[in-house]
């Protein structure tokens, strides 16, 4: 009877022994987590249609860096006066837009470019800001927190701010293993890679899920050409440079940039000439996405147009002349050109509200409401 | 035969199997082809956003801005066999300091091959598909629509008569426009596995074939067949092969 209570006694210890370790190593892990590996990004997922992608080897999607980079994102504390966060300018209702003409930050000057919308940024151009200086999201990201006129924050100083908050501290060493400008713009690259609109009433259609209005269809034919009067083919010539499925820019060298008529020579910007110093790139900006078009106006990379009816008046009878002009707008004519005819698509006023029926169709609500992009630190209330 | 000599007999016996199997693994070794295309024109460099090149059959200066096309199904071929390069489509560009796109043929048997071959242009099937194989994109700027396919070549740029520019888009595709090329590139591989060959690409020569074509007449070929046809006709003078000095 003694010796089976002692071995009872034995088993019960070495359980609580075993229990005890895994509890002990569980805490460690869960509080240190250094030993943990971040968690690959299983439920990421995106069209067939969008294309491929490329995610930066040395900054692969984690839960971790999402998780981190949305808090960031959102945090104010990533300005110098902790009062402006990335979403001041990138307001998710508006697709990441501010409805400004063009964004103003820290030191209440007007900026010279437009809120950029942050939607499907994996795929099109990979060079990012409307004229392309930054190479990659991680070359981007430091940039506006650092302007004096944009966030206006000391990076040195920001990492001593977000050292001191014991829930960064884990974040950061889960994600990264440490806090460093690194990490803060490896975070904020992770979460905006994760921005993808897929539900529009343009991707269920492709889908196969539903079908476009008359006008909306009507309006999908005319972006999808180009004009060409020898075979009575009209066309808004939009996808010459808005590709057919993420209506972005193209993604190859500089094909994602444009010069589409909006100044004529002498009032021309520098453009993606900042970026490559190549005359032949003066005036030539970022080409963006459409995708929830109707929600990111004003429109045009200095915010010029108030409305899309604007914007198709432009293309249709607005453009100005320059040297680098794409050759394709120049072209681009609905009727005969005549002698020394000025630059005109001549679509009609049916086919401008056509097209911008199909361009509502782009509008994609649950990206809009996805909790998943939403700002962290609102507690939402049913 | 003595012992010194067996021993000596014996290492040259197995010096000449070690020399044999080295020579094996060597010829079996597959090869690998560089195909280097160089875009130039008058004689030199291509050069770009420049009124640099005569209007072949009218008058005027003609400027490129952008010059693109597709190379697909390459393969070799011969009686001792083939080689078929798997994802075959290369969008060949020249808008680099060196004015050259290369293609490079990997685990290539290295056999006698009579010629390579390739398509200017997209295979049909490829051309209905919205699959990415390659450097084919569906969202890409040589893409139209899912309706109408790929652009095989674009050129785009500007003609300037008398002090007035005139855009120059030419765009030209459809399956008939695809044509297939080839050239005999002699012997391969034979002093070793990583051969080099250079071709020469002539934009002009697009708008320079039996009948010259004046481009301010015909500046912009998107849509109509007939155009196509025409431009394409000339897709076999487009890429010619510059065989290594002898």
């Amino acid at each position: 009877m003694a010796e089976r209570r002692d071995a009872r006694r034995g088993r019960t210890a070495v359980v609580v022994s075993l229990a005890s370790a895994a509890f002990a190593l569980t805490g460690y892990l869960w509080w240190g987590n250094h030993e943990l590996p971040p968690t690959p990004l299983a439920e990421f997922e995106a069209p067939f249609v969008f294309g491929r992608f490329n995610v930066p080897a040395d900054n692969p999607l984690t839960v971790e860096a999402v998780q981190l980079g949305r808090r960031l994102f959102y945090d104010p504390r990533l300005s110098g006066t902790n009062a402006l966060s990335c979403a001041t300018c990138h307001v998710q209702a508006l697709a990441f837009t501010d409805g400004k003409r063009t964004a103003i930050g820290a030191s209440g000057r007007p900026l010279d470019f437009n809120s950029m919308s942050l939607t499907n940024l994996l795929w099109g151009p990979q060079r990012f800001f409307w004229n392309g200086r930054a190479a990659s999201l991680e070359a981007q990201a430091l940039q506006p927190i650092e302007h004096p006129d944009e966030m206006d924050q000391d990076l040195d100083a920001l990492l001593a701010e977000l050292e001191t908050d014991a829930q960064y501290v884990v974040l950061f060493e889960r994600a990264y293993g440490e806090i460093s400008q690194t990490a803060v713009a490896r975070a904020l690259a992770s979460f905006e890679r994760t921005l993808v609109s897929a539900n529009s009433k343009y991707d269920q259609y492709l889908r196969g899920e539903t079908k476009l209005t008359a006008e909306e269809e009507h309006g999908r034919k005319l972006f999808m050409a180009h004009p060409d009067i020898k075979v009575s083919l009209r066309g808004g010539n939009c996808i010459d440079c808005h590709s057919q499925f993420l209506t972005s820019g193209f993604s190859t060298a500089y094909d994602g940039f444009s010069n589409n008529g909006l100044d004529a020579e002498e009032e021309l910007g520098e453009g993606l000439q900042v970026t490559t110093g190549d005359p032949a790139h003066r005036g030539m900006f970022k080409v963006p996405t459409l995708r929830n078009v109707e929600l990111t106006a004003p429109y045009m990379h200095d915010g010029r147009f108030a409305t899309l009816e604007e914007v198709l008046a432009h293309y249709d009878h607005g453009i100005k002349p320059s040297r680098t002009l794409s050759p394709l707008i120049a072209e681009a004519d609905n009727r005969v050109k005549g002698v020394d005819q000025d630059i005109s698509l001549h679509l009609t006023v049916t086919e401008q509200r056509d097209i911008i029926a199909f361009l509502r169709t782009l509008t994609d609500r649950d990206f809009v409401a996805n909790p998943a992009f939403a700002n962290p630190f609102v507690v939402s209330t049913p | 035969m003595n012992g010194r000599t067996k021993v000596a007999l014996g290492v040259a016996a197995l010096l000449a199997v070690v020399l044999a199997l080295l020579w094996y693994r060597d010829v079996s070794r597959p090869g690998s082809l560089t195909l280097e295309f160089r875009a130039r024109s008058d004689g030199g460099p291509l050069v770009l956003n420049e009124f640099a090149y005569d209007n072949p059959g009218g008058a005027g200066r003609v400027k490129v801005r952008d010059f693109q096309f597709f190379v697909s199904n390459v393969r070799l071929g011969g009686a001792a066999g083939q080689f078929v390069e798997p994802d075959s489509y290369h969008l060949l560009r020249f808008d680099n300091a060196e004015r050259a796109f290369t293609i490079q043929l990997t685990g290539v048997p290295r056999l006698e091959y009579d010629y390579l071959e390739f398509l200017v242009g997209v295979d049909a099937d490829a051309n209905a598909s919205i699959r990415a194989v390659g450097d084919l994109d569906p969202n890409g700027r040589m893409a139209w629509n899912w309706e109408v396919g790929y652009k095989f070549v674009l050129f785009e740029g500007g003609l300037l008569v008398d002090d007035v520019q005139i855009p120059l888009v030419y765009h030209v595709g459809f399956d008939a426009s695809a044509r297939r090329v080839r050239f005999d590139l002699g012997t391969l591989f034979a002093d070793a596995p990583d051969e080099r060959r250079m071709f020469d690409v002539d934009v002009m020569r697009l708008f320079d074939g039996e009948t010259p074509i004046d481009m301010q007449a015909l500046s912009n070929v998107k849509f109509d067949r007939d155009d196509a046809r025409r431009i394409a006709s000339n897709f076999s003078r487009l890429i010619e092969y510059m065989p290594p000095a002898s």
